[in-house]
């Protein structure tokens, strides 16, 4: 067992190490109730890391998840009362189109992902600043029950939120290790050119990857936006680094091909317990994101293939 | 002179050198000749100064040196002539020259053009080049821009005072029989100053222009033979370790194709910037090979049968039909497989295992309504590694880690399982060792047999020449001249470099 060999297992070491820490510093930790709500907690962030799986699986990446949550929370607040459940599709339909947007720029235009989803996801911003007339909204409490309420329910001590999250992960799965488009996606991710002389059609593959992030980016707003019981244009900021940095330290470098979402899970997980340990260690709130910026720098220089690229730029 | 002393060298997994003993004396042409992986390419990089050894030392006239980077190699002027031209193709010659030693020519803070001219015009002269140093580089022809790059590395005639080495990495696997003779004719010159480290894959230049020759095999010197001792058949034998098969190219089971069919064809077709006005047909059982220098315009041809390039007029049918959209997808249900030059890049995934590989290009065949059906891929993969003899631990081993030969083998059971008879080869005999090669010629003629037809571009010419039925010789991206291939009636190599040059 050397080095090279054990490094599919680091992002499950460092959680169960890390857990270790945090339960040996503080015992409540292992709580079982409070370790429940911890991990409902942060599904919207665990649905949005696992569509940016596929974003980066593909050597990509989806800089507009926060922006396409942010106008998924206006849109879903100020069409509840008219579409009910309804308003569900509409998001859902928004995050899909804006993930094509993406794609379709991205590929046709060759335009680097990077860049076009940074530019998608302002496109979005002004939509949901536009629509919210920059005010936070907030839902009809009767309307809001009646048509989600279910999401936050609990059958079993189990909180519904994540079972939500553990049917979407399947969905995710099965995509990606069942399907012939989880294939053509590792294909594109860890050999593009290889994709494209066995005839796969690779811009179509491209394509719906960031339409499925965008879905899941929508589908995580809309849960964001029930839970608080409203929308703006600001509600989701601060979730794209943590949905960054949870694909990366879980295991899906930046250059795309290898990982996957059951890294993700783990990723996020190890999120989760960084944020709880900052808290039980009184870091200032300030300085959370900090750490997870470095945790970004350091979670990418130790994953990334390097020979997989010629320069960086 | 210059020495290294039990040189060794690992990487991860690889030990590149072991214990290799070098020396190359003053004024004296060395030849280093070894099969691909025998370890040439690390020696010279240790030479040049990109590697470092990990054990043993490096000595110039007696004292210990040790090079951090290749710039400081050259400081103790140790050059390479490099075989992927490293010129820079937007600036002009004489800023490739002096390439990060402009600064004697700097005067209060801005470059004296004109000084800079006039002395690569000198440098120019060295190589018997008679070119404005002011053209820019993309201008010149190839056989030119590897003159310009040993006028680069001569600059250290200029720069350093004690004596210089000099290493040639291929630097005739381009240039025609002429371009050839003058630059040996320059190299013999040149070594009143110089000492050079030729090597070459074609084994009579090496036994012409060199006063010894060292043999590498598996990353050591296995022997080292004078120039009066030096006979091809032995050099073989001792880089390959065993007798090379006098029907290397498998020629006794070259059988007739038939004509009466044909799987695709070219009627005038011109594809702007690459090729014009082609004509050819391809039928069953039948070896096209199109032959020509770098730049000739052969890959855009099997771009262009794989539809990844459109025609800008003309017609190309395969399979009787014309394509609708450029895109390969329509070339690949049509029965068309690509093996490209780049294996590790275009030909395999790297990082996807075995089945992966093989069903990459026929996923439909193998899914129901986009679901797959893994067991029916892995079964398919074992059946193809039993059949070509795959050496490969299991169906689920990342392809990345197999040998070159085996990769090229994945590559062609993934276009052979999925039932592909028109198969482009682009250099499938690239990088790999003799053994995996006569593998390679050997599926040739079996897929000739199922009736495949195969567009070859081979790595060199004396194969191009054992393997077809037919030769096209092109050159700039025009038609020469078409020579039957029937064994025993085969086309010389000298009738070839004459088209084609």
């Amino acid at each position: 067992m050397n080095f090279e060999n054990l490094r599919p297992y680091f992002p499950w070491i460092t959680l169960v190490v890390l857990v270790l820490l945090v339960g040996i510093a503080n015992p409540a930790f292992f709580d079982p109730v409070g370790l429940i709500s911890l991990v409902a907690d942060i599904v919207p962030l665990f649905i949005m890391a696992l569509g940016m799986t596929f974003a980066i699986y593909i050597g990509g990446i989806d800089l507009s998840m926060q922006q396409v949550a942010n106008l998924v929370t206006v849109v879903a607040t100020v069409y509840l009362a008219q579409f009910g459940i309804g308003v569900a599709v509409i998001c859902i339909v928004a995050g899909f189109g804006i993930g094509a947007l993406s794609g379709y720029v991205t590929t046709r235009q060759f335009v680097p992902s990077f860049v076009s989803t940074l530019a998608t996801g302002f496109i979005a911003l002004s939509g949901a600043r536009y629509l919210s007339g920059e005010r936070a909204l907030s839902m009809d409490a009767t309307i809001r029950n009646e048509s989600f309420g279910w999401m936050f329910g609990t059958t079993a001590g189990v909180p519904h939120e994540l079972v939500i999250a553990g049917v979407l992960l399947a969905i995710a799965w099965f995509l990606q290790s069942r399907t012939t488009f989880g294939r053509s996606l590792k294909a594109v991710g860890a050999g593009e050119l290889a994709a494209v002389s066995s005839g796969i059609n690779v811009d179509k593959i491209k394509i719906i990857a960031f339409a499925i992030s965008g879905t899941f980016a929508a589908i995580a707003g809309l849960m964001f936006s029930v839970k608080l019981s409203g929308g703006d244009a600001n509600l989701a900021n601060g979730f794209l680094i943590l949905a960054i940095v949870a694909v990366l330290v879980g295991g899906t470098p930046l250059t795309g091909g290898v990982g996957g979402v059951l890294n993700t899970l783990v990723g996020t997980l190890i999120v989760v317990v960084i944020r709880t340990a900052m808290v039980y260690l009184q870091v200032d709130a300030t300085m959370q994101q900090m750490v997870f910026g470095i945790i970004l720098i350091v979670a990418i220089a130790l994953t990334i293939d390097r020979s997989k690229m010629g320069t960086v730029k | 002179m210059y020495q290294l002393n039990k040189v060794d060298k690992t990487f991860p997994g690889v030990h590149a050198l072991k214990a290799v003993d070098f020396t190359i004396g003053r004024g004296e042409i060395v030849g280093l000749v070894g099969e691909n992986g025998a370890g040439k390419s690390t020696l010279m990089k240790v030479i040049y100064g990109a590697y470092q050894p990990d054990g043993g030392n490096v000595t110039i006239d007696g004292k210990t040196v040790r090079f951090a980077n290749p710039r400081q190699a050259m400081d103790h002027g140790i050059g390479m002539v490099f075989q992927e031209q490293s010129l820079i193709p937007n600036l002009t010659v004489m800023e490739n020259i002096y390439l990060g030693f402009e600064q004697q020519f700097v005067r209060f803070g801005v470059i004296d053009w004109k000084k800079m001219a006039a002395a690569a015009s000198a440098q120019l002269a060295k190589v018997k080049l008679s070119i404005d140093p002011s053209m820019t580089t993309a201008n010149l022809s190839f056989a030119q821009r590897q003159l310009v790059e040993l006028a680069k590395v001569l600059t250290l005639e200029e720069r350093i005072d004690g004596d210089l080495v000099i290493l040639l990495d291929e630097p005739t696997s381009v240039l025609a029989r002429e371009e050839v003779e003058l630059l040996f004719s320059l190299v013999r010159e040149l070594t009143s100053r110089a000492s050079f480290i030729f090597v070459s894959h074609r084994m009579d230049e090496v036994l012409e222009l060199s006063d010894r020759i060292y043999v590498m095999k598996d990353g050591a010197v296995v022997d080292v033979v004078a120039q009066a001792d030096a006979k091809v058949e032995n050099i073989q034998h001792k880089m390959v370790g065993r007798d090379v098969d006098k029907e290397y190219y498998r020629e006794q089971k070259q059988k007739p194709y038939d004509p009466s069919q044909v799987l695709a064809s070219f009627e005038n077709v011109t594809v702007t910037s690459s090729f014009k006005d082609l004509s050819f047909e391809l039928h069953p059982g039948e070896v096209l090979c199109l032959v020509g220098t770098e730049g000739s315009g052969r890959e855009a041809v099997l771009r262009t049968v794989f539809g990844l390039e459109k025609p800008t007029s003309g017609t190309v049918e395969v399979k009787g039909s014309p394509y609708g959209k450029a895109n390969a997808r329509t070339a690949v249900e049509r029965g068309v497989g690509y093996v490209p030059r780049e294996r590790k890049v275009e030909g395999i995934v790297n990082g996807m295992n075995v089945y992966e590989n093989m069903t990459l290009s026929q996923m439909g065949k193998y899914s129901t309504g986009g679901i797959l059906r893994i067991g029916e891929e892995r079964a398919l993969a074992e059946k193809w590694v039993e059949r070509l003899a795959i050496k490969t631990p299991n169906v689920y081993k990342d392809c990345g880690g197999l040998s070159g030969g085996n990769q090229q083998k994945v590559v062609l059971a993934k276009w052979r399982s999925g039932g592909s008879d028109i198969i482009l080869l682009d250099h499938p005999t690239r990088g790999l060792d003799i053994g995996a090669k006569e593998d390679v010629y050997d599926m040739v003629r079996e897929m000739c047999d199922d009736g495949v037809g195969i567009i070859l571009v081979a790595d060199t010419l004396e194969e191009a020449i054992g393997l077809s039925h037919t030769i096209l010789v092109l050159k700039d991206g025009e038609f020469q001249k078409r020579f039957d291939g029937t064994p025993g009636d085969k086309p010389s190599l000298f009738d070839l470099v004459h088209h084609m040059i």
